[in-house]
Parts: structure tokens; C-alpha cells; sequence
């Protein structure tokens, strides 16, 4: 899986590309454990292609630590195939999720800014 | 254009209980599944895209729907949280929304429409915004203006708000009154007020009164009088000397000898009374004296029946057991496993080791068709746990305890009576069939399909 | 019937599931009505990823090494997907977490079950053996 970071209307954009599985969700644990802060922030889904059981706990778990702090995650743009893996588990009642990241930043922008 | 469709849990979730196995949003009103009169009006509307948004699980529409491709449009899902507003959730699906015109439907509600007008022409002639409300939903119209006439005529367009039985069944019977002429229904229908599916038996005695819709796979038996003003769903058995007037029987429902529905909503076994919403499950007393006769003189007849066929066919399978087994074995075709299955509608489990034959070569293809899989479940029978012929064992697993608890005189069997009668051994149809032999079946009848099911699996 | 053999190690994972799939599309291929082949090829894809990840996950260290085996077999209109393992048994009744709760694993066998049409657990000589099937074009009726 790669990470990739960007910035889109002041909020940080994490694109994640290929597959989040058992295997690589290590990596988003590794990567989100620093980041842990108050700022709120956007998962961008388009190029995941796979996700299973532990590619949404990794997700569930970044949810959880942003909201113990007061912030939020928002994801955007899933594929049916990743937005299957949240009906069944129904996982899609934790998240906001959009269907366009510049939606979702600007939205994630304007909580930042009510807080 | 494209139309989106925004319905919350809370709105629909009391359709759940009511009609318990079928997701709320593919209910039928009167024989056809709610969400695909949304998804006609969209077209009719002019959509080429439809969304469905809900804080619930939309598992089972997207396996119903799918992606749209029946009826030629794209149909999508996404979800939304519980206590959105619509401004939320248009933003939520902004890209989706990007479309010059998005018509947008709120609320768990019924569009009210009349197909020979052109919805077309009127969702050009609005500007945007709310353009029909009622107290649980709306339709509006987002995106660019179109060209404003307010002199354009102004087709019959209404909504229903879905919030009782009481309602829905109204609603039922209004479109069945109204006919194919407005909406889109599914079914063949040579005249007026009568529309009869594919595979319909109907005894000579049996009676129909106009208006009627009658579904797939429904067997009418001797005596039974159906309608007025009845839809019967599919995979129905309308058993001897019944009645049905004024009810919806929904998809998958047996009634029972000698009952009379009136203004009743039948559901599987649960009989609703639509203006109240009471609900009782239907012990359907024919069902109930074919369970009694069984616990008095019958049963020690029927257990000495089973116990007697079990004992002949161990005796004939004994040698070709005996021969092929090892050999099978060996070749590594014989293929066991464990596990635990319920034998009765109470909930008594069983673990069973049932045994699987690869299909390949002459060896394997003998010992199927002599039914060699079932060899060791045969001394089941003379335990007293397992019938000779029954329903197919239902797998125990919290999901299957809810279903068990609805099919009445359920009995896992060696043999199940679907495969004696060879319908397909699996889907809602079996659960059907099986039923209606529980009632119905005498013990030397179960001697008759016991062979019968077991000459079929030669021929498989 | 085809068999695959690899070491209980996360790291080969994706190579367990991508080969479902890539299984479960050659399969599909042959039959005609293979509208929903994307859902049939993900639902083993996903089926998989789920039963080794537990088969690594609950995997005993020993001397030996712990090898994980997955075993394809098509018959005439489905396809059956196997995945064993030696480690002690487990429950396959395991309940569900709540998702409110923010639960971080424990959702494997509710995926597997609600992906596939039947899934049976046997222990079958000192080997959890966990048996998924599907048919493609499957019209399951009342499926929530």
C-alpha cells in the first residue's frame, strides 16, 4: 500500500493506494500513531482496491483516537468493493462519508473552524 | 438528470417486525417491490442515474437492484448518518450531484404518478427547489433553472407517506384497484383487473373474482376462492376450502385448509390486521391436528414406518458400502465433516457427520447414486433422531434459529421431500414444499417419497 | 482442485486472496450469466484475506513450522474454497462486535458468512478446516 499526503483547502488529505489488508494495515498504524492530533482529517479511497476486516479496524482505530480528541475523520470516494466491507459490517454508521475529497475537506474545514 | 433518493432507518424500521426476512425498502405494495416504483418514476421523470442514501443497511435492495442494468438505468447506494440533513447529505454526494439537474426524493414515501403523463415536460418547467411535500417527505429539484413555465400543465403527481400497516395496505389495494394503467406492474394480464403470473395451478373448483394479481409458483387448491381486491405474491399454496378477500399473502406464505382472510395482510405465518397493525402468528390448525395425530397412535405407526425403511435400505446399501467405501476412501473422494444441524422446530440439535462424494469417475458416480452419503445418517433413523424423510437439516446458527421458528413442523430428515419432488433444494420454495408434506404427509406416503427421493438421486 | 500451500506469516496474505480471486474469475468465465462476476471474484477475494489472516492470527509458535492450506475445488455451478490450519480450535459461532463500540478486529467470520452461501467449520485430523462455498449468479431470496 502507499500513503500519499496532501493538502486540500487547509486539511490534510491521506490518499491511501492499493490494498489495506492484515498486512499493510501495520503501516497506516505505524503512520497514523504520530499524527494524532487535534486537526481533523480526510482519507482519500479512490485507488484502494482492497480492504478487509483489518484494513477497516486500522480505519476504525484512527476514528476512534481523532474523536477521543475531539476531531474527526472523514473518508471519501470508497469503491463499491470497500463500501461492501462497511454495509456488512456496518461500519459506514462510525464515518462521514462523501463521495468527492474536496467536499469532504471542506466539510472537515468548516467543523475545524466551529470548534 | 439524475435522482437521488434520501430515506432514514427511523422512517421505514418499523417494517422490520411487520415483514421480518425482506428488507423494508423491497416490500411489495400491491405486488411489486416499493423501491422499484422509485426507480420507474425516476425513469419516467428522466433520470439516467438513480441513488439510493439511508443511515440503514442497504445490503439487500443493492442485491435486489444491483447496479440498475434490468431496467437500464445506473443505480448506486451510499450511506448517510442518522441525523443528517438533507443539505448534508446533497453535500456528501456533491459529485454524484454535479449533474445539471438532480431530483431529489425525500422520506420514506409512496409518488403517487400516473405513467401516461410526461413527467419529463413538468421537472423541466420548475425551478429549483421544493416543489411537492406532504408531512413525511418531499421531492425537490437542485441544480440549474430550467425554462420556468408555470403554464405548463400540471400532471397527477402526489405523495403517501409510509408509516402504518393501515397505509401500506390502503395502498395496496388502491393501485390494485387502479390497475397497470398508471404504474408499471409486473405479470401477464389478458383482461382488466386480473393479472396471473408464470406456473399458476388452480383447481377446477377453484374461484376468482376480479380484481386480482396473482404472482409465480402459486398452487390453488380445491375450494379456494381468491379476491376480491386480493394480491397473492409468489411461491404461495393457498390450501382446500380457503378464502381470501380483500388480503395481501405476500411472497412465500402457505395458508392452511379451511381459513378465511378477510381485509389481512399474510406474511409467512403472521397475520396482520392492517388498520390496528395487530399481528398473531398463524397456527394454522390443519398444520396443528397433522403435528397431533402424530403425537397420539401415529406417531408409534410412523416411527415403526421410518424405523422399517430405514432398516431396508441399510440392508441394500450394506454391500455397496461395504465395497466402495474403502476404495473411495482411499482415492481420497470421501470427504466427512461435522457439524450441528437442528432435527425439530423446538430447536433440539443434532451434530451430524455428513459426508461429501467428489464427483469423478465411475466409482463416485455409483456410490451416489445408491445414495452412499446417506449411509450413516440411516442409523440416525433407528436412534429415533433424524426421520427418514423430513426437511432438508437446517444448519444451526443464530440466523437459522429465526427462520426455524417459523416453519412449523419442521423434521430434518435423511431424505428431505424437496428432493423427492424434485424442486430445487434450496431457496424459499423448498421450505414450501416441505411444509406442505409435514401437514399433508400420511406414513405410508413418507414410504412412497422416501424411495422417490431416493430413485431421483440415481437419475441426478 | 487446486491446492496451495503457504507459511501461516502476514506476509503472504495477498498473495492467499489475490489467487481466490484470480480463481474465482477463470472460474466464473465459463458461465454464461456472469453478470455479478466483480461481486463473486471479491466475495472470494475477501472470504480469503479473512480466513488466513485468523489462520495467521491464531497461529501457535512452534518448532514446526505452521503451514496454512487452500484448497479450491469447482464443481459443476459452484466454486468451494478451503483454508486449514493447525492451530487449536476455535468458535465459529464467535459473536459479532458491536460496531458502536469501535471494535478494531473480530469482523472476519461475519464478512465470510454474509459473503459467501454456505461456510461450515470441521476439525478434521488436529486441523481447523473452514469450507466456504458460492454459485455464481446466485438469486438468494430475503437476504437483508
Amino acid at each position: 500500500m502507499i500513503i500519499i499526503e496532501k493538502i486540500c483547502h487547509n486539511i490534510t488529505v491521506v490518499a491511501l493506494q492499493g490494498t489495506l489488508d492484515s498486512c499493510s494495515s501495520s503501516q497506516l498504524h505505524y503512520y497514523s500513531s504520530p499524527s494524532v492530533t487535534e486537526v481533523p482529517l480526510v482519507i482519500d479511497l479512490s485507488n484502494l482496491d482492497f480492504l478487509d476486516s483489518s484494513g477497516l479496524g486500522a480505519l476504525v482505530e484512527i476514528a476512534r483516537k481523532k474523536r477521543e480528541k475531539g476531531s474527526d475523520v472523514k473518508l471519501a470516494c470508497m469503491n463499491d468493493k470497500v463500501r461492501k466491507v462497511f454495509e456488512i459490517t456496518q461500519a459506514y454508521r462510525l464515518f462521514d462519508i462523501y463521495d468527492d475529497v474536496e467536499a469532504a475537506a471542506v466539510n472537515a474545514g468548516n467543523k475545524k473552524n466551529s470548534l | 438528470m439524475k435522482t437521488l433518493v434520501v430515506i432514514r432507518e427511523k422512517d421505514y424500521e418499523w417494517l422490520y417486525p411487520v415483514f421480518p426476512g425482506v428488507h423494508p425498502l423491497l416490500v411489495p405494495v400491491c405486488n411489486k417491490p416499493y423501491a422499484e416504483f422509485l426507480i420507474d418514476f425516476a425513469i419516467l421523470a428522466g433520470s439516467n442515474a438513480i441513488r439510493f442514501v439511508s443511515d440503514g443497511q442497504l445490503g439487500g435492495l443493492e442485491h435486489y437492484c444491483e447496479n440498475g442494468s434490468r431496467w437500464g438505468i445506473e443505480i448506486s447506494y451510499a450511506s448517510m448518518l442518522g441525523d443528517e440533513d438533507l443539505e448534508t447529505v446533497i453535500d456528501k454526494n456533491r459529485r454524484y450531484c454535479s449533474a445539471d439537474r438532480i431530483l431529489c426524493i425525500s422520506g420514506f414515501v409512496f409518488i403517487r404518478y400516473n405513467k401516461q403523463h410526461d413527467y419529463k415536460k413538468l421537472i423541466a418547467s420548475l425551478s429549483p427547489g421544493e416543489f411537492i411535500s406532504c408531512s413525511h417527505g418531499s421531492l425537490s429539484l437542485l441544480g440549474n433553472t430550467g425554462n420556468i413555465d408555470n403554464s405548463a400543465e400540471k400532471p397527477e403527481l402526489s405523495l403517501v407517506g409510509l408509516d402504518s400497516t393501515g397505509v401500506y395496505y390502503r395502498l395496496s389495494v388502491e393501485i390494485l384497484k387502479c390497475g397497470s394503467s398508471p404504474y408499471v406492474l409486473p405479470g401477464y394480464s389478458s383482461e382488466a383487473d386480473c393479472h396471473i403470473g408464470r406456473n399458476v395451478v388452480m383447481s377446477k373448483s377453484t374461484e376468482i373474482r376480479k380484481p386480482v394479481i396473482i404472482g409465480n409458483n402459486v398452487q390453488l387448491l380445491a375450494g379456494s376462492v381468491v379476491g376480491p381486491d386480493s394480491v397473492i405474491g409468489s411461491n404461495v399454496i393457498i390450501d382446500r376450502e380457503s378464502t381470501i378477500i380483500g388480503s395481501i399473502v405476500l411472497d412465500n406464505t402457505y395458508i392452511g385448509e379451511n381459513l378465511d382472510l378477510e381485509n389481512r395482510i399474510a406474511a409467512g405465518n403472521i397475520l396482520i390486521e392492517p388498520e390496528s397493525g395487530a399481528s398473531l402468528a398463524m397456527e394454522d390448525p390443519h398444520l396443528l391436528t397433522g403435528i397431533k395425530k402424530r403425537g397420539g397412535g401415529g406417531t408409534v405407526f410412523q416411527t415403526f414406518v421410518h424405523l422399517f425403511v430405514a432398516v431396508l435400505l441399510i440392508t441394500i446399501m450394506l454391500v455397496p458400502f461395504a465395497l466402495l467405501f474403502p476404495i473411495l476412501r482411499l482415492q481420497g473422494k470421501w470427504h466427512e465433516s461435522s457439524n450441528t444441524y437442528y432435527t425439530s422446530s423446538s430447536g433440539k440439535t443434532l451434530t451430524l457427520t455428513t459426508v461429501a462424494i467428489d464427483r469423478s469417475g465411475p466409482l463416485s458416480a455409483l456410490a451416489l447414486a445408491l445414495s452412499l452419503d446417506r449411509f450413516a445418517l440411516l442409523f440416525r433413523v433407528l436412534g429415533g433422531q433424524l426421520a427418514i424423510i423430513g426437511s432438508q437439516p437446517v444448519a444451526a446458527t443464530p440466523g437459522s434459529r429465526m427462520v426455524l421458528e417459523r416453519m412449523t413442523g419442521y423434521r430434518a430428515g435423511v431424505f428431505s421431500y424437496a428432493e423427492a419432488e424434485e424442486w430445487p433444494v434450496n431457496g424459499g420454495d423448498t421450505a414450501i414444499v416441505e411444509l406442505f408434506y409435514a401437514a399433508h404427509g400420511t406414513p405410508l406416503q413418507d414410504v412412497v417419497m422416501t424411495f422417490k427421493a431416493f430413485f431421483n438421486r440415481i437419475h441426478e | 482442485m487446486i491446492t496451495m500451500t503457504l507459511p501461516a506469516e502476514i506476509r503472504y496474505v495477498r498473495l492467499a486472496s489475490l489467487t481466490a480471486a484470480k480463481v474465482a474469475e477463470i472460474f466464473s468465465a465459463s458461465f454464461t450469466a456472469a453478470d455479478n462476476a466483480d461481486g463473486f471474484c471479491h466475495a472470494f477475494e475477501l472470504s480469503v484475506s479473512e480466513a488466513f489472516t485468523n489462520a495467521v492470527r491464531y497461529a501457535v509458535s512452534s518448532d514446526q513450522e505452521n503451514m496454512v492450506t487452500i484448497n479450491f475445488k469447482g464443481d459443476r455451478n459452484r466454486l468451494t474454497v478451503s483454508v486449514s490450519d493447525s492451530n487449536p480450535p476455535f468458535d465459529p459461532e464467535f459473536p459479532s462486535p458491536d460496531i458502536n463500540s469501535y471494535p478494531e478486529s473480530g469482523f472476519g467470520l461475519l464478512l465470510i458468512r454474509r459473503l459467501m452461501d454456505t461456510v461450515t467449520y470441521t476439525r478434521e485430523d488436529g486441523r481447523n478446516l473452514i469450507s466456504m462455498t458460492k454459485q455464481p449468479d446466485n438469486q438468494r431470496f430475503g437476504n437483508l
